[in-house]
């Protein structure tokens, strides 16, 4: 845990600079496509990119979300609830009228900057833990939901879908909808004032605060940032599945964070990396694509999942310079180890 | 029946020789007017009826028609709903919340099967009438649960390979699709898609029995992506939530490759699919089984039947039944209703227009 201290810092010159994070999860990204293209062919032809793509600009744009939460020091579980109401608000909303589409995604919109101004407020002025209190407001995202459909979405309308898998040179809207978002979070973090403080309140809200910045704001609009995102994400989702389920946001949650936690954004606050978490997010919905192609049963893909995010998380949070150092002088004074080593 | 007969020819023209009969099985008693059905007895009751998840349009379908079946029996005082959300715990609390409430009977869909099982047994321990229905939940009948409504899921199976063995003789690669890993419908159905095609020049590719995709359309749409840029054959595919694949075939299809045919579960947006490939995609031929959206009505029946002193519909078993034949055109043609949303299904006894105006559970 010893490199939060690194990542907490806000160094003015690196704030274009490449980093660690980006650089690791890139050879990390680059390496699983080198061994798709080994071991799995199939998983990087055409047909399988194409399929795979959209899913990874989905989860790009949620994960630039999530990032910003848990650059605040918090963490954001109502992704769930948010992503399946939205989904839910567009596609069962218009039931598939093409005119009233516009009218469902101006209302998802307002659904999302509501969902975000409540889990600011309970986090920042009332001071709940934020798992906690986005875990309420989860439930609370599912009882909307439910109680505007009861848990039966329609199917995505035409003008969405189309809108949505329409492709631009070859690739779908999807992905520059990815792209687009985060070059915009990155703009918004590395080159503007607000960014410059906002990284500063999540490395340490204390300091910010005793320099006369209202942190309360700051962390406010990461909640109702992540939730905007979480929406444009959620609408495109809807229109990449044309059938989709009540729940489609169930599947967001917990990659939201990995995405995050591989893009080397420290759980603790501090410096954000959204075009890491872009990257990790590629990441993922390729690995997932690669263990689908490798000719093993059910269990054995959940378990290669398992032991790729477990290798990426411990690049970050296991200090490796440390746990060198204790088997070295381990091994010169020959001293049995420490228990908590 | 006779609601259908009043919207004239054009759902007429719908309705069809199989959904009659296997609608018959089950209203046989439901039909005979105004009157009050048979299986409704004189005892008041109240009743239950839960999903272990309820999330999508076969659900809705299938609630309504839960719904429309206990408001023909005015015994039936008080209809209890719950959705489980796909998740187990929620499921058991489900169950016994409906106990506590005083239900009389309870029709349950225990999605989680085994893992359902106590939650059954203390609800019939407490007096229940219980009747799960469709997924096995293990146990024995009038030890763990009043009854279980099945279905023959290895028939569906068999209607795939008899069909498979006629349309695409030369024998081929076979892909077959279906739930959460390890569910047992689509564990019996690739059994009786086995026992119809032994002996002949049919693979089975991908995983064994199936490719798992939780029925969910974001699931599916990796995981035939996956399967169509691995296997460079596949001659048939085979899935039991047909719908579901719609959108991940025609991604597919987008990028040049071409739908072989398939062998599935029935609905109006696969329909509909079907009918906008027929120009550019001429290996796609397509053949349904019934989606079994009346199943719930008869279990329902015999929840009813059984608390309120009714008597007893004759099947204790829903029939699986050939819907759409794009080749042979039997029992039917290949359905469609543009003009009705996707997620409905032709092959229910609920009308698509009343499918299309349901909005919620």
């Amino acid at each position: 845990m010893s490199s939060a201290t690194e990542v907490r810092e806000v160094k003015k010159s690196s704030r274009i600079q490449i980093s660690r994070g980006m650089i690791t999860v890139l050879i990390g990204t680059a390496a699983l496509f080198i061994a798709s293209a080994l071991i799995a062919p199939t998983s990087v032809s055409k047909v399988a990119f194409m399929g795979m793509i959209p899913f990874a600009a989905v989860l790009a744009i949620i994960g630039l979300g999530q990032t910003l939460v848990v650059q605040q020091g918090g963490i954001d579980l109502s992704v769930a609830g948010s992503v399946s109401l939205i989904v839910v608000i567009v596609t069962w909303g218009p039931d598939r009228n093409d005119d009233k589409l516009i009218g469902a995604v101006i209302a998802a919109f307002i659904a999302a900057i509501i969902t975000g101004i409540i889990n600011g407020i309970l986090v920042t002025k009332i001071k709940l833990n934020p798992i906690v209190a986005t875990l309420g407001v989860n439930a609370l995202l599912y009882g909307v939901m439910m109680g505007l459909s009861a848990g039966s979405p329609r199917r995505t309308t035409d003008r969405l879908a189309n809108f949505v898998n329409a492709r631009y040179f070859g690739l779908p809207a999807t992905v520059y909808f990815g792209i687009a978002m985060t070059i915009l979070v990155t703009i918004l973090l590395k080159t503007t004032t607000f960014g410059r403080k906002f990284e500063a309140v999540g490395a340490n809200p204390r300091a910010a605060k005793s320099t006369g910045i209202k942190t309360d704001r700051y962390q406010m609009s990461a909640y109702v940032i992540a939730q905007v995102l979480y929406c444009v994400g959620a609408v495109l989702l809807g229109g990449v599945i044309s059938q989709p389920t009540a729940y489609q946001g169930d599947e967001y949650v917990l990659p939201s964070v990995a995405v995050v936690v591989l893009g080397g954004t420290s759980l603790l606050g501090g410096r954000g990396f959204p075009m890491a978490s872009a990257v990790a997010a590629l990441f993922l919905k390729q690995l997932d694509m690669f263990v689908l192609s490798l000719s093993v049963p059910f269990a054995v893909r959940t378990i290669v999942i398992a032991v790729a995010l477990l290798i990426g998380v411990a690049l970050y949070t296991v200090n490796w310079r440390a746990v060198r150092d204790r088997f070295q002088s381990m091994s010169r004074r020959n001293l049995p180890s420490e228990a908590n080593a | 029946m006779i609601r259908n007969k009043k919207r004239g020819l054009l759902i007429a023209s719908v309705s069809t020789a199989a959904v009659m009969l296997a609608t018959s099985l089950v209203s046989a008693t439901s039909s005979s007017a105004a009157s009050v059905p048979s299986w409704c007895g004189p005892k008041k009751i109240t009743l239950g009826f839960g999903d272990g998840f309820g999330g999508n349009s076969w659900r809705l379908v299938t609630t309504a028609a839960v719904r429309e079946e206990a408001k023909l029996c005015p015994s039936v005082t008080k209809l209890y709903y719950a959705d489980g959300q796909g998740k187990t715990d929620k499921a058991i609390a489900d169950i016994k919340g409906m106990v506590a409430k005083g239900v009389n009977a309870l029709v349950y869909f225990p999605d989680a099967g085994k893992a359902m099982l106590p939650a059954l047994r203390a609800a019939y321990k407490a007096g229940v009438v219980t009747v799960p229905y469709r997924v096995t939940p293990g146990g024995t009948p009038g030890k763990d649960y009043t009854m279980f409504v099945g279905t023959d899921f290895q028939l569906a199976g068999k209607n795939w390979g008899e069909w498979i063995k006629k349309n695409v003789p030369a024998g081929g690669n076979i892909l077959m699709l279906s739930g959460p890993a390890g569910n047992s419908q689509g564990t019996e159905e690739r059994k009786g898609l086995e026992a119809a095609l032994a002996g002949t020049d049919y693979k089975f590719i991908g995983a064994n029995p199936f490719e798992a995709t939780g029925w969910d359309p974001g699931k599916s749409q990796e995981v035939l992506t996956a399967a169509i840029a691995k296997y460079p054959k596949i001659d048939v595919i085979v899935s039991d939530f047909g719908p579901s694949l719609v959108s991940a075939l025609d991604a597919a299809q987008k990028t040049g490759w071409k739908i072989p045919a398939m062998a599935a579960s029935d609905g109006n947006v696969l329909g509909c699919f079907w009918k906008d490939m027929q120009a550019t995609q001429p290996n796609f031929k397509l053949m349904t089984v019934s989606t079994q959206n009346d199943h719930s009505r008869l279990a329902t029946q015999w929840a009813i039947a059984l608390a309120t002193g009714g008597k007893k519909p004759a099947n204790k078993q829903y029939p699986s039944l050939v819907f759409e034949d794009s080749v042979s055109g039997k029992p039917n043609p290949v359905q469609c209703r543009k003009d009705l949303p996707g997620d409905i299904y032709l092959s229910a006894k609920m009308s698509g227009d009343k499918q299309a105006k349901l909005k919620s559970n």
